[in-house]
């Protein structure tokens, strides 16, 4: 996988294999600080409806583990802690510290100690053991991940036999009439929020550019299927903006 | 494979909710484990349900054959599903109105069992969006607005109905129509007695053979 001269996508730049995972880190290094308002402007709240909506689809029951892989700030992470009670566990993952130092503190500040885990780790080779967790989700990471089939087997194998995985991401927009919008909103007002909110106008470009790049609804499915998943499926969300993709070990 | 409505996903996540409650639809699911049964409401929508484990899983369309289907329109599939017996599955075409299944009748059936065993409690459900005191609530005013309507449906049917029997006389009364009926029976049965004579008449007149 890591022979040399293969080039990656990031955003619309190619890159050396290795060299995207810094380049990301580097990003999210950038904008974890403002990471959580910035999510709100960019989707006018959206974000927390589209989590919401992943999370009433977990079937996660008291006692269960979950695993959140690019989980960042915690966002579903504390979802899945709050399906999970005090007898379950949920493992926070993410290969950026610096995320997951933000995400760690907000969870701690809010009284979740004794069922969290929080690992810094990359979602190409989770450190967990086979077949360890009822649930696995990632949220609006796997577009950031270098070798993403990679990652959806890693998933695989951590997951349980009738376990589900949660894939949230951007996709590509369905909804007619859309697609120029989104296109003018990408390019023309997130860079400018960036710059404006976060002072780092290139890292949303590169967050607009990477959307662009990721698999669509179609393509994204077929790698969950190849990587194993049965009943895979996925459902747009305000208009194919979002899609969530799921499917079960079995 | 065409996107599944995010609606879809919820029915399934709320069906999914009460087989983990239940140890009957549980036990009722696991019994169906990895077959499938295809719903199509006619002109409307094409799922695809299919159970691993105790896990539903509903599907949209659908294209590979699948254990059993049902098909019909939404009026019959609602009432196979309640159990009512208009709904009754129908084996051709001539009877519009029922359901139709094709494949495996049993499985069909163990399906049947299923949603009716997975059947949510909405207020259980409001609860988890409003809390308990205000689903409760809600579900109160719910029941008694519809409570309200059955009987007010009830009432103007009979409203109408006297009117048309007593007022406009388009339609007789039921006494009316059971002494009428009564009437009818005794003249038939008149008719046949006198039909009956007749012929032994014929036959004494005509002499022994």
């Amino acid at each position: 996988m890591n022979e040399p001269g293969r080039t990656v996508d990031f955003g619309y730049e190619k890159v050396a294999w290795p060299d995207k995972a810094k380049r990301v880190r580097a990003v999210f290094a950038s904008v974890a600080a403002k990471y959580d308002v910035m999510n709100d402007l960019m989707s006018f709240g959206a974000h927390r409806l589209w989590k919401r909506f992943a999370l009433s689809l977990t079937g996660l029951r008291p006692g269960q583990r979950a695993l959140d892989v690019a989980g960042g700030t915690g966002d579903l992470a504390r979802g899945l802690l709050r399906q999970v009670g005090k007898e379950g566990q949920v493992v926070l993952s993410d290969v950026n510290p610096r995320m997951l130092e933000v995400g760690r503190d907000r969870l701690l500040d809010e009284g979740y100690v004794a069922n969290l885990q929080c690992i810094v780790a990359d979602a190409e080779r989770l450190p967990f053991r086979d077949d360890s967790f009822d649930c696995v989700t990632i949220g609006f990471g796997l577009r950031n991940v270098t070798d993403k089939a990679a990652a959806l087997a890693a998933m695989h194998r951590v997951l349980k036999p009738g376990g589900q995985l949660l894939v949230l991401e951007f996709s590509a927009p369905v909804a007619p009439g859309l697609k120029p919008l989104y296109d003018a909103y990408s390019f023309g007002v997130l860079p400018m929020l960036g710059r404006l909110v976060a002072r780092d106008a290139d890292s949303y470009r590169y967050l607009a550019e990477s959307i662009r790049m990721h698999p669509n609804q179609e393509t994204l499915l077929g790698m969950l299927q190849s990587a194993g998943f049965a009943q895979a499926r996925y459902h747009n969300l305000t208009g194919g903006i979002v899609a969530l993709h799921r499917g079960y070990k079995i | 494979m065409p996107a599944t409505p995010a609606w879809l996903a919820s029915v399934e996540a709320l069906l999914n909710r009460s087989i983990s409650q239940s140890t009957q639809a549980a036990a009722a699911a696991r019994r169906l484990h990895l077959t499938s049964l295809q719903i199509e409401i006619e002109g409307v929508l094409r799922v695809r349900a299919a159970v691993a484990g105790d896990r539903l899983a509903l599907l949209w369309g659908g294209d590979t054959a699948a254990d059993a289907t049902i098909a019909g329109s939404p009026l019959a599939l609602f009432d196979l599903l309640r159990g009512g017996t208009s709904g009754a599955l129908g084996a051709g075409k001539g009877r519009a109105a029922a359901a139709q299944i094709q494949g495996d009748a049993e499985i069909a059936g163990r399906y049947r069992e299923l949603f009716a065993l997975a059947r949510p409690d909405f207020e259980e459900e409001l609860s988890r969006l409003v809390g308990d005191v205000p689903a409760r609530r809600l579900s109160q005013f719910a029941k008694g607005a519809l409570s309200w309507v059955r009987s007010a449906r009830r009432i103007a049917g009979e409203n109408l109905a006297e009117y048309l029997q007593e007022e406009s006389r388009d339609l007789v009364s039921k006494p009316e129509l059971e002494e009428f009926l009564l009437g009818v029976d005794q003249l038939r049965e008149t008719a046949d007695r006198v039909e009956t004579r007749l012929a032994r008449l014929e036959q004494r007149l005509r002499g022994p053979a």
